[in-house]
């Protein structure tokens, strides 16, 4: 099979900020004609930007889930909770369908995207040929679903500004919805700041 | 300009389908008509690719205005109030932010609040003031950059996140507190199915088409 016509082989450029396709331009530092966005033929530096901020959410990723994200005082207690044991609150409360869904955007969904985020970095750096639609569909896959993450951070923020009776219950939030918070961000970004075409520039041979 | 010599391809010149570059692949590949069902793929990575179809400009306007007045009406009115031991609570939208503000989380509420507050008024914002003067045939000032800024705010757009989120609090709270919604919380349900329809109409190809046209 002869090797594909890409933008690449073509000396075509796509423009990331309109959209459109640039053709006659080779100088780095040159703009779209259309809508004067600088062009590039890759996202610049994607792999070190993604490497270094999927390594920060891993890291944070701990922090995350072992401190935590809010302290809820009343009268007879005072109960830490943790983002699982948010999961586990709501649980024994009988909501298991609300249980699952916060289980799934806050503990499953951020490791998902980190592991995820680590596979496709490892196989852009070594320059993979293999599976190369399953990563395609698995870069697609952590963009969707990446922002769900947050709901936590939403449910946290309005239980805390909610409950503030004055010496009958108080939630404060712990720093542990920082930590998860920016596990959120970091990951959002990384995958922002990955090009998918990093994937596709590899030999043709499957 | 340092872009002399080059040129867009596909323009209204040509006979023969523009050619576009796969963004996920960079595969090069004509521009078909939209598929009957479903949407068009990229034929080596199956990226989904922009439809070619056409949304009205007067469609994006409605749902851009209609946004805004569900925004104003979300953050007016209190979302929820909680009635416990005689005690009675109300938040606002932007009293999420605040509240995580007060207990001293200065970069979680700025988050809150440019996720639910700021990200959608200026995507409002900014699609309002390009669309309108393109309605008319004109281009507004500083329109390019203009929606670059879109382009950047938009993925920070999280209304559909934070109706869950607030459902998610909502069950928790209701085991030992009385909650009533309040109006803000339906018209940041309305909201957000509005600015889904908004994003899916005004995609950057869709935008840029409508720019090129009132060139002509």
């Amino acid at each position: 099979m002869s090797a594909p016509a890409t933008g690449r082989s073509l000396g075509l450029l796509l423009c990331l900020d309109c959209r459109a396709t640039v053709r006659g331009v080779t100088a780095a530092r040159s703009r779209c004609p259309r809508c004067q966005a600088h062009l590039h033929e890759r996202k610049p530096h994607s792999l070190v930007l993604t490497t270094v901020l999927v390594v920060s959410a891993a890291v944070l990723y701990v922090p995350a889930n072992v401190l935590p994200v809010m302290n809820t005082r009343t009268f007879f207690e005072d109960e830490q909770d943790t983002i699982m044991s948010g999961v586990l609150v709501l649980l024994h409360s009988g909501s298991w369908p609300i249980a699952m869904l916060v289980f799934i955007a806050s503990i499953v969904v951020p490791l998902l995207k980190i592991l995820a985020l680590g596979v496709l970095l490892v196989s852009a750096w070594r320059r993979s040929a293999r599976h190369r639609l399953q990563r395609g569909a698995l870069f697609r896959m952590v963009e969707f679903i990446g922002r769900w993450s947050m709901l936590d951070i939403y449910a946290i923020s309005l239980l805390a500004t909610l409950v503030q009776v004055q010496s009958f219950a108080s939630v404060i939030v712990g720093w542990g919805a920082w930590a998860f918070a920016a596990v959120v961000v970091l990951t959002l970004l990384a995958a922002r700041t990955f090009d998918e075409r990093l994937l596709w520039d590899t030999p043709p041979h499957d | 300009m340092p872009g002399f010599a080059s040129k867009i391809t596909g323009s209204m010149k040509s006979t023969a389908p523009p050619l576009i570059l796969c963004p996920a692949c960079d595969l090069a590949q004509r521009r078909a008509a939209a598929p009957a069902r479903g949407r068009a793929q990229c034929a080596r990575c199956r990226a989904p690719l922009q439809r070619a179809d056409d949304a009205a400009i007067d469609t994006a306007i409605a749902l851009a205005v209609c946004a805004l007045v569900l925004l104003v009406f979300s953050n007016v009115y209190p979302l929820v109030a909680m009635h416990v031991n005689g005690h009675s609570r109300e938040t606002t939208l932007v009293g999420a932010a605040l509240g995580l503000y007060a207990q001293g989380y200065d970069s979680l509420a700025a988050l809150v609040f440019l996720t639910t507050v700021i990200a959608p008024l200026v995507q409002i914002l900014t699609l309002l003031y390009v669309l309108l003067p393109l309605w008319r045939d004109r281009r507004a000032f500083g329109q390019n950059a203009v929606l670059r800024v879109l382009r950047h705010v938009r993925p920070w757009s999280f209304m559909e996140v934070f109706m869950l989120g607030a459902l998610v609090a909502l069950v928790r709270l209701a085991k030992f507190a009385e909650i009533s919604p309040g109006i803000a919380l339906w018209s940041c349900g309305l909201l957000m199915l509005c600015l889904s329809a908004l994003t899916s109409i005004t995609s950057t190809e869709q935008l840029w088409r409508w720019v090129e046209r009132s060139a002509e």
